[in-house]
């Protein structure tokens, strides 16, 4: 018949193929300079991502494909960032290494233990600790307050405040009718809305801000029952945002950059001009890795990974992320609209929009289709707290994908 | 050397990725269409007939069928079915030599074939319809 032949195996295969092509294909690159670690880290990282697809389509009862998609694009993503930087690329191989490992302890650990819909004032208080710390301990980069580094190792705790904020939404509406009957029970999750918004707004994390008003609005919309609330809600955050753009000025010269980038070429549009020529500059089939100049765009292999890959390996190569973000995105809403569990439902959901906002900004932003705000593209960009809070959402991801509610004999 | 090498691969790469998604795509669509990639040239399996959201346990569509299978409500068997009218072990489905054969292991409500309840132990023909508690299922054996 039509589908014969076709099973697990074979998109395996296909990823394992793609990786051992690009390791070899940057061992010629970086023939010069070639050391032996750089070998073993890559051959390990290739055999860590085969051995866990391969444990995964064995052990778990729910979705398989997650987790292929998910190593496909930090395949894509680490070949580019290798190709960019070559300590990076190190870094990075580590990242998605203990991410993976995270990944399996976070399943485990939520598989195993009961009762994580009953936890929403921990969440709660763990995210305006979070906050509060980073506000304290917070060091500046880029116009942004979001890095606090504890005995050298630094991170960014918006990433895992926006896990915390699904888990935390996913608890509140999973004991909705407990919260309502509580006085002003209605309106805990939008004041607490609005606390995380401001606090973003004190670290200028525009793109977080985004990010947040976006999956508050979009789960709110879904599970609130009044409908008035929901709309209110909107209608103010639309007001706020152009008072937003009347006051402050680093709102405003985001918006004149987007609507006229050329303008400014020298300044601060420089970024986005060189991010566009890049992108026209790769064509249907890109110039080869390895032969282009992503490296004209500054922050390439962070928010702008994706015209490096757009230069290099051709729009048709972007395209294909975009459509593996896609699938990542509607297994996740199968997932939710499969699932009985209430709390996973919602958490489902709310990671499933995370991921696809989130890309979806930084597409729309780095080819000036919207206004441009620094974020990373889960699992393909460079950075650590990104990977690893990305792997941990995953991981909850594949728990929600299982039946949950089975009951006992 | 190394740039005919890149634009070689760069092709590769594209046609990788395509046929990855490609092949993803196709394993979404037979998940939802209810056939199980692993085990699809297996050409002998159950059939549910009842609507499969009229009942409210989980089940599938398609059992494939093995040399020996245990049916039953408990998790150490081959078929899971929480369904409450059917028992622990409920019923087994054996091959030998190219035929299947039923046999009820003494459950409590019965296993039915063609509206008859089986005594003891019932050769299958395809086609046949076996009732277990709430749930129809067809044989099928195209061997």
């Amino acid at each position: 018949m039509l589908n014969k032949g076709i099973n697990y195996r074979l998109p395996r295969n296909l990823l394992f193929v793609f990786e051992m092509m690009a390791l070899f294909l940057m061992f010629m690159y970086y023939r010069s300079t070639l050391d032996k670690s750089t070998i073993i880290y890559g051959l390990s990282l290739i055999f860590i991502v085969y051995v866990s697809n391969l444990i995964l389509s064995k052990i778990v009862s729910g979705d398989n494909y997650l987790f292929l998609i998910v190593t496909m694009l930090a395949s894509i993503g680490i070949i580019m960032i290798y190709r960019i930087n070559h300590e990076q690329g190190i870094k990075q191989i580590i990242w998605i290494s203990i991410g993976i490992v995270l990944f399996f302890v976070t399943y485990f650990v939520v598989k195993r233990f009961k009762g994580w819909e009953n936890l929403f004032i921990y969440y709660l208080s763990a995210s305006i600790f979070l906050f509060v710390a980073t506000l304290i301990l917070g060091k500046r980069f880029r116009g942004a307050v979001n890095w606090i580094s504890i005995g050298g190792i630094s991170f960014q705790p918006t990433e895992i405040i926006k896990i915390l904020a699904i888990l935390m939404i996913a608890s509140y509406y999973t004991n909705y009718d407990k919260f309502k009957k509580k006085k002003w029970g209605n309106y805990y999750l939008i004041g607490i809305m609005y606390l995380f918004v401001f606090f973003l707004f004190i670290q200028r994390d525009l793109g977080s801000v985004l990010i947040f008003c976006s999956l508050f609005l979009a789960l709110q919309y879904i599970y609130n029952e009044n409908r008035k609330l929901v709309f209110a809600n909107l209608v103010v955050l639309i007001f706020s945002g152009l008072l937003g753009f009347a006051i402050f000025p680093h709102v405003k010269i985001r918006f004149e950059t987007w609507i006229n980038p050329w303008k400014y070429i020298d300044t601060i549009g420089y970024q986005i001009t060189q991010s566009l020529f890049a992108i026209s500059e790769g064509g249907f089939f890109g110039t080869g890795l390895g032969l282009g100049h992503p490296d004209f765009i500054p922050e390439v292999s962070k928010d702008f990974i994706f015209s490096a890959i757009c230069e290099e390996m051709g729009i048709l190569a972007g395209i294909g992320v975009i459509m593996l973000f896609m699938i990542l995105v509607y297994r996740g809403f199968k997932i939710s609209i499969n699932q009985k569990n209430k709390f996973f439902r919602i958490a489902a959901l709310g990671i499933s929009i995370l991921f696809g906002i989130q890309s979806f900004i930084i597409f729309g932003g780095v080819i000036n289709m919207i206004p441009l705000t620094g974020i990373t593209i889960p699992f393909v960009s460079y950075g650590g707290s990104s990977m690893l809070s990305s792997f941990i959402a995953l991981g909850i991801l594949q728990v929600a994908s299982e039946e949950l509610d089975i009951e006992e004999d | 050397m190394y740039n005919i090498l890149s634009l070689v691969f760069k092709y590769v790469f594209i046609v990788i990725i395509y046929l990855f998604i490609f092949s993803i795509i196709k394993l979404i669509y037979l998940d939802i269409k209810g056939i199980r990639p692993i085990s699809f040239d297996n050409s002998t399996y159950l059939k549910l007939i009842n609507r499969k959201e009229s009942l409210p346990f989980k089940i599938k569509e398609y059992y494939p069928l093995d040399d020996n299978i245990f049916l039953g409500r408990g998790n150490d068997n081959e078929i899971v079915i929480k369904d409450p009218y059917i028992s622990k072990k409920h019923l087994r489905i054996v091959k030998d030599e190219d035929d299947y054969f039923l046999e009820d292991l003494k459950s409590a409500n019965g296993t039915y074939v063609n509206g008859q309840r089986v005594m003891d132990v019932l050769k299958l023909n395809n086609g046949d319809r076996i009732t277990v508690g709430q749930v129809e299922f067809i044989f099928v054996n195209r061997g």
